[in-house]
């Protein structure tokens, strides 16, 4: 479990910081360059913070996530698998499911909303860069338009979806692993429909919550 | 006893075993021949219950274990000891630990009992030394002394299977795991042996069975085998034996 963990998400931290940066930096670049124009630019702290907060953060951590960790997660069950080492634990009573795929399930419902915050707060710090430096706006006026938005609605918008794509990551790179067949050739392919299933459901997931939470979380559409 | 009876097996639309029948004691050693992909493994791996036939039954000392469930499994895989392919070793864990595994699942030991007894396993292939090293540490042949010792570890067999054991290594260690496997046979302890390795064969086993095409074209003794007119047991024969000595090589 400790081992898995420490896999996910120390092995995934410094990915996940660089991509959150360049993408609230370039984020509030497109937006400082279509909002100045309409005069409308102290609004980009605000726009960066709900989009980071509520759907780019969850989305863009989650699809990292699968793309490392999920893929890492079906090669190496399917290696056991071909390697027949999990037909050793079977021999020695030991159930795979409990063994091999609860503590995956278990330490990406942990790691990925752990890193979700992480790459959040460096989305928001790259799109102040670029806001203060660049656009040249107040730091002020930006920190406290981002903290406008950073209320339980939007955090618990932005929360509870890591949690739903970890545990779908994880079981869905499992379930590939361990169904790996046909040797090196086998583990591609199982790798390989790791990550776009996990891509995709991660954006199908995406929809479904988004729809549910803004009703739940009383939001008009 | 084992018993296959009338048993079928496919992977998907491929299928590796047709009308599969035999029976074997649990104190004979015997040697399942065949080319890659013959269905060899396959019979091991149904005698343990990690697969299902598609049909007909499977007996072991009179038990059908072809619709038992994984939970009844146990005891009935704890009357064989097994060693995979290449060993299938855990890769995560290191010598120590990998024999050590089926001690803590099996037993309930402390650990200088543990310790002990994994170091008296590893003293007996001389592995005692290797007992920190990881598996992509080992040589081919300390692999499989390791998969053999752990098999051991927390059972005591009433036979062993073996998948291709000396498969992959040089003379020398494929002599010191036949040598090895023989070593351990002895007690009234049988096995089956699934290579296609023939000269290794020679050296262990009693009776043979020639698998093709997902059926057994032969089952009886080596002088039998060898004398056998079947053309595809003398190809097999033939392309596996190693030369006599003073053959002209081209």
């Amino acid at each position: 479990m400790i081992e898995q963990m420490d896999y996910a998400g120390t092995g995934s931290f410094i990915i996940i910081l660089l991509v959150s940066l360049f993408i609230g930096m370039a984020l509030s670049l497109q937006l400082s360059a279509e909002l100045s124009g309409l005069g409308l630019k102290m609004y980009i702290g605000k726009i960066v913070g709900v989009s980071i907060i509520r759907e780019i953060g969850p989305v863009m951590t989650a699809l990292v996530f699968a793309g490392r960790v999920g893929s890492g997660m079906a090669s190496e069950l399917g290696s056991m698998i071909l390697g027949h080492q999990v037909d050793t634990l079977r021999v020695f009573g030991v159930d795979p499911i409990k063994k091999l795929v609860t503590p995956r399930i278990l330490s990406s419902l942990i790691m990925l909303p752990a890193l979700t915050i992480v790459g959040d707060a460096v989305s928001i710090l790259g799109g102040y860069y670029i806001a203060v430096f660049v656009s040249l706006q107040s730091d002020t006026f930006y920190w406290s338009s981002v903290r406008e938005v950073v209320n339980v609605e939007n955090v618990l918008s932005g929360f509870i979806k890591p949690f739903i794509f970890g545990y779908l990551i994880a079981c869905i790179s499992c379930y590939m692993g361990l169904s790996t067949k046909g040797g090196a050739m086998g583990l591609r392919r199982a790798t390989t429909r790791a990550v776009v299933a996990s891509f995709i459901m991660i954006i199908v997931a995406d929809f479904i919550l988004t729809r549910i939470l803004l009703y739940v979380l009383g939001f008009s559409v | 006893m084992i018993e296959f009876d009338h048993v079928r097996f496919s992977y998907g639309a491929r299928e590796v075993l047709r009308d599969v029948s035999f029976s074997v004691d649990f104190h004979e050693k015997v040697a399942i021949l065949g080319g890659s992909g013959d269905g060899k493994t396959t019979i091991l791996k149904l005698t343990m219950g990690l697969l299902r036939p598609d049909a007909g039954r499977i007996l072991i000392d009179g038990q059908d274990i072809s619709s038992k469930k994984e939970e009844d499994l146990r005891e009935i895989r704890m009357k064989f000891s097994i060693v995979f392919q290449e060993g299938a070793l855990f890769d995560s864990l290191n010598v120590k630990e990998n024999v050590a595994f089926a001690l803590r699942e099996y037993r309930r030991l402390s650990e200088e009992e543990i310790e002990q007894k994994v170091r008296t396993l590893l003293k007996r292939v001389d592995l005692e030394d290797a007992m920190e090293l990881m598996p992509e540490e080992l040589s081919g042949g300390m692999h499989r002394r390791v998969a053999i010792m752990r098999s051991l570890a927390a059972v005591e067999p009433r036979m062993f299977l073996y998948d291709e054991p000396t498969t992959g290594l040089d003379p020398v260690n494929a002599d010191i795991i036949c040598k090895l496997i023989l070593s351990l046979s002895r007690e009234g302890k049988g096995f089956i042996i699934v290579t296609h390795k023939i000269f290794d064969a020679f050296k262990l086993a009693h009776r043979y069975m020639f698998l093709k095409n997902g059926m057994i074209m032969f089952d009886g003794r080596k002088e039998e085998l060898t004398d056998s007119s079947i053309p595809e047991i003398q190809i097999f024969l033939t392309e596996l034996s190693p030369r006599p000595k003073g053959s002209a090589s081209t």
